[in-house]
């Protein structure tokens, strides 16, 4: 019941926004996929959560597109696991994805709360 | 960016396996760190496992869904289907084997002949601008086949021509090579000095001859060739200035040429100065370079321009000849052309058929396959992607053959090489490699046959929708019939075409055989020799009757004599005789053809008999009165009506005199030039009066004539230590040399043949055997409806011989069609010989008949209660 009830509060991302929270989490250094996830739950406030079934082809997306590199390592407790970081075209893309978020976010308080 | 996605792609391609084991890794590290994560939370490990694993979701579903993100470009979906395609010929190992076997044989025997084609025709001759590179012959008034040169012609030539931007004039002769193991003799050329220039080769060490040298022989000196360098002075880089003796005399090394330079058709070791020594004599060889923008066309209209000034110049010597010019290319490899297109014409027609056949066999696979198809067209694939999944089938197996090949072809070209006669006279057959050129053409067919077996069977699948398919799954189907009947005809009449041409072949050769030369060649051993050059004309003549009373005292000679030139080697053709009772015949209409220089003996040791009058004997020598032997044809020529014997002639011989001789008896003709070439007039003059710088020692034996060597050997360095000898050789093996060529052509195309008609015969027996496995329901309600099983087997037969006696037809129209190109292979036989187009239609016929039988045997044996109840 309660499991439920904390799926309910949860906000469902579309796409492109995850590619941007992903990529703004791997601004602040590498990370692995199951770091990420936790980032974006934590600084979301636990309102967003990234299914595994949405954050692991989103990681394979932006891999093939070469705004991600990644590298075996160890984790913090001695894990071995994948770690994501940007690459240089990744960075860029960043850039224009935030601008675009930026105007979008205006754009959309803008009809939503005209002043 | 663009390197991260390129090995990226790479990994996807070459890696899946590993690519698939690091997702599973990524995932369960996923899990691993969340299961840390709830332990430290205070669960116990089993609980915490769990939790984490409820959290993930479905592994197998993320994993899914994150490889879809890989995609699949277009290569990896051609990477799919070559996998896929992989695995189907690995399932049908006898059907992928016979196919890539069919392949290889028919790209290997197209990329060997590809590759001789490659050297010998088309590549340039390894001479800088090697296209400027032409011969000159001059042209005699009446047979107007080409003819070698007069200096002085080739003097005025070189000064008038406007053509040429050098000239120069070559004897190729056996050079006498005087060394620590006594006398030897190699080929050499005596050249005049602008030779190497007008070839435009800069020697490896040294220099060579300079343009406007030599007018006189000296001073004596002598260029090298590469191996001469090796064999006579181990490569020794300080040979410029050494001396060696050549024909008696001491000639100066002055520079030797880089491996590989040789005048084709002419190699040799040596290369001496020639002087222009100015006399009535044609005996050289003119090679000349066309100056940069003249046509050969242009050049050949020049020549004869020239000859026509010295032809009204020089009227007693020069009257109705004219002069050609002729591309050294062509002038050295014309000869080989016609039987090298032959040979490409003939593997491109066999490759032809592999794909035929192969493309037969594709199809029945293909109609095997329907149901296949047809679930996978249900399943969504799309009509293009079956196609191409056909296609790139078929580029698998002609890539798999194609490599095949490659190694067939190889191996071939190294069989040719190391394994032809000498004698065959191919030229360039050491420039034949498998390089670029052939490797691309291999490719080329490959993918081209591939393009053509592959088609049909591809645009066949597209016709059929998918319910027909389902629906007929386990019946078949009987589009494309058509398609495969063609096919086969095809494959029939190309059959015919090579067999029929195999079958001419063979029955030239053997007339070729059988061919009554004249002379008894077995049991003789020849010895050639250039003779050493003596004070007196007469020491030469000396010198040979010396050898051969040596050798008429051996155990095991039967007879011995000589001759200048031996049959099979060559003529002296072109020397004017005439009769002297009646007034000199004008310049360019005096009576000719060979002039052979004997001593006695000769025509015994060749079983030649006389006709009439009396052989020479030892009494005709310097001082007696001049006699002559001639030949019937000359006989019948001279003196039509009359007894030559006795009679009196002119004969155009030597250094400009025209001495008069008496006729002294008649002897029968001989093929001379060759076993092909019918018997010329002859005329013989004693070896003692008109001595020859060239001999040839025939010697007829009792027993082998090969056991006889060591001693003939002997015998001529005991008369003089420092002579060497050419070559010694049977003389049947040069008879049977001279016909290598026709013998090689025989059997290549006999072999051909034999493939065609097997290619015929399983391409006939596949689609019988299929239509029967595809009617066999049909035969079944035949025979329930009371049909007999001779009927049935009539049928089937009948079905197969039809498209045997269309093919035929078609076979023959080619046949027909290609009738004068056959005439100049052949040797007295009609390209249209009845009885061997005949024969050859018989075999196809029975082959036919046999290939249908065992399909047409099934089908009466076909038990109709048991097929209908299978359907």
């Amino acid at each position: 019941m309660a499991e439920s009830q904390r799926y309910q509060n949860r906000i469902e991302i579309r796409q492109g926004t995850l590619d941007l929270l992903i990529l703004q989490t791997l601004a602040r250094g590498q990370q692995h996929g199951h770091g990420i996830s936790q980032v974006i739950r934590a600084r979301s406030g636990e309102l967003l959560s990234v299914e595994t079934g949405s954050l692991y082809p989103a990681l394979h997306r932006l891999e093939k597109k070469g705004w991600l590199d990644s590298e075996w390592k160890a984790s913090e407790n001695n894990q071995r696991a994948k770690y994501y970081s940007l690459t240089k075209a990744g960075r860029k893309q960043l850039v224009a994805e935030h601008d675009k978020w930026r105007q979008l976010v205006q754009a959309v308080s803008g009809v939503l709360d005209p002043a | 960016m663009a390197r991260n996605s390129l090995r990226l792609l790479l990994r996807r391609f070459f890696q899946r396996r590993e690519l698939e084991r690091e997702l599973n890794d990524e995932l369960a590290s996923h899990i691993a760190i969340e299961t840390a994560r709830h332990i430290q939370d205070g669960e116990s490990p089993e609980a915490a496992r769990q939790i984490a694993l409820r959290e993930f979701g479905n592994v197998g579903l993320v994993a899914e869904v994150t490889r879809d993100q890989w995609g699949l470009g277009w290569l990896e979906q051609a990477f799919a289907d070559l996998r896929y395609s992989v695995r189907s010929f690995l399932r049908a190992p006898l059907f992928s084997a016979i196919v890539v076997i069919t392949l290889g044989l028919g790209i290997g025997s197209s990329t060997t002949i590809f590759s001789l084609l490659d050297g010998i025709l088309l590549r340039a001759l390894p001479f800088s601008n090697s296209n400027q590179l032409t011969v000159l012959w001059e042209l005699p008034p009446q047979t107007r086949k080409p003819n070698v040169v007069n200096l002085s012609n080739f003097v005025a030539w070189r000064e008038r021509n406007h053509s040429f931007q050098s000239m120069a004039a070559f004897l190729a002769s056996p050079m006498n090579l005087l060394g620590d193991r006594g006398g030897e003799q190699v080929p050499g050329l005596s050249v005049t000095a602008d030779f190497f220039e007008t070839l435009g080769t800069q020697p490896l060490l040294g220099r060579t001859f300079r343009p406007g040298e030599y007018w006189t022989s000296e001073p004596r000196e002598v260029v090298l060739s590469y191996g001469a360098w090796q064999r006579l002075f181990g490569g020794r880089p300080d040979v410029v200035g050494k001396k060696i003796s050549i024909d008696a005399s001491h000639h100066e090394v002055i520079g030797v040429m880089p491996s590989g330079f040789s005048l084709p058709n002419h190699k040799a070791e040596l290369y001496v100065p020639q002087a222009i020594e100015i006399n009535e004599g044609r005996n050289y060889t003119v090679i000349a370079r066309l100056r940069p923008g003249v046509s050969p066309d242009a050049a050949n209209a020049e020549m004869a321009a020239l000859a026509a000034q010295t032809a009204r110049e020089k009227v007693h010597m020069d009257a109705g000849w004219s002069a050609i010019a002729v591309p050294l290319l062509e002038q050295t490899v014309g000869s080989v052309r016609p039987i090298l297109l032959l040979l490409f014409a003939a593997v491109g027609l066999m490759l032809l058929l592999a794909c035929a056949n192969v493309a037969n066999l594709l199809m029945m696979r293909a109609s095997g396959r329907v149901r296949e198809f047809s679930v996978r067209l249900a399943l969504g694939a799309s009509r293009h992607r079956i196609v191409r999944q056909l296609l790139i089938e078929s580029l698998l197996l002609a890539m798999c053959g194609g490599l095949l090949g490659v190694i067939v072809g190889g191996i071939a070209i190294q069989f040719l090489k190391t394994s032809l006669p000498e004698s065959l006279h191919i030229p360039r057959l050491n420039e034949v490699t498998l390089n670029w050129a052939v490797l691309l053409y291999s490719t080329g067919t490959s993918i081209l046959s591939a393009l053509i077996f592959g088609l049909a069977p591809a645009l066949q699948s597209l016709k059929r929708n998918v319910s027909q398919g389902l629906h007929e799954a386990t019946r078949s189907v009987t589009s494309g019939r058509k398609v495969r009947r063609v096919l086969v005809i095809a494959e029939i009449a190309f059959a015919l075409v090579l067999v029929s041409t195999a079958g001419l072949m063979v029955r030239s050769f053997i007339r070729l055989t059988s061919v009554d030369t004249g002379f008894h060649a077995e049991n003789v051993l020849t010895a050639r020799m250039l003779l050493l050059p003596v004070q007196k004309e007469e020491y030469r003549a000396e010198t040979v009757r010396q050898m051969l009373d040596r050798i008429r005292a051996l155990p095991g000679v039967v007879r011995a004599g000589s001759i200048g030139i031996l049959p099979m080697e060559g003529t002296n053709s072109g020397t004017a005789y005439y009769r002297a009772d009646r007034p000199d015949p004008a310049p360019n209409a005096r009576p000719g053809g060979d002039v052979s220089i004997i001593t006695p003996g000769y025509f015994e040791a060749m079983r030649i008999p006389m006709i009439h009058g009396r052989a020479f004997d030892v009494e005709d020598r310097v001082g007696s009165p001049p006699v002559a032997i001639l030949n019937q044809s000359a006989a019948q020529m001279l003196f039509p009506d009359e007894d030559a014997v006795g009679k009196r002639l002119r004969v155009q011989w030597g250094g400009g005199g025209t001495p008069l001789v008496e006729v002294v008896g008649v002897a029968a003709d001989i093929r001379h030039d060759g076993v092909s070439t019918p018997p010329d007039p002859c005329l013989f003059m004693p070896n003692d009066q008109q001595p020859f710088p060239f001999t040839s020692l025939v010697v007829r034996t009792t027993g082998n004539p090969a056991n006889l060597e060591n001693e003939l050997r002997e015998q001529i360095r005991a008369v003089d230590s420092d002579q060497g000898i050419a070559t010694m050789e049977p003389l049947q093996q040069m008879v049977s040399d001279s016909i290598a060529r026709p013998r090689l052509e025989t059997v290549v195309l006999a072999a051909f043949g034999v493939i065609a008609l097997g290619l015929a015969c399983i391409g006939l027996y596949g689609l019988i055997a299929f239509s029967v496995a595809q009617r066999i329901r049909e035969i079944g309600i035949r025979v329930a409806l009371g049909a007999s099983k001779a009927g049935i087997f009539r049928m089937i037969l009948g079905d197969g011989l039809r498209l045997t006696v269309v093919g035929v037809l078609l076979g023959l129209a080619g046949v027909v069609s290609s009738t004068r190109f056959l005439r100049s292979l052949l040797y007295e036989v009609n390209p249209l010989d009845p009885a061997t187009l005949v024969s050859v239609i018989c075999i196809l016929l029975v082959v036919s008949a046999a290939a249908c039988y065992i399909p047409a045997l099934r089908a009466t044996n076909a038990d109709p209660a048991s097929i209908l109840r299978e359907e």
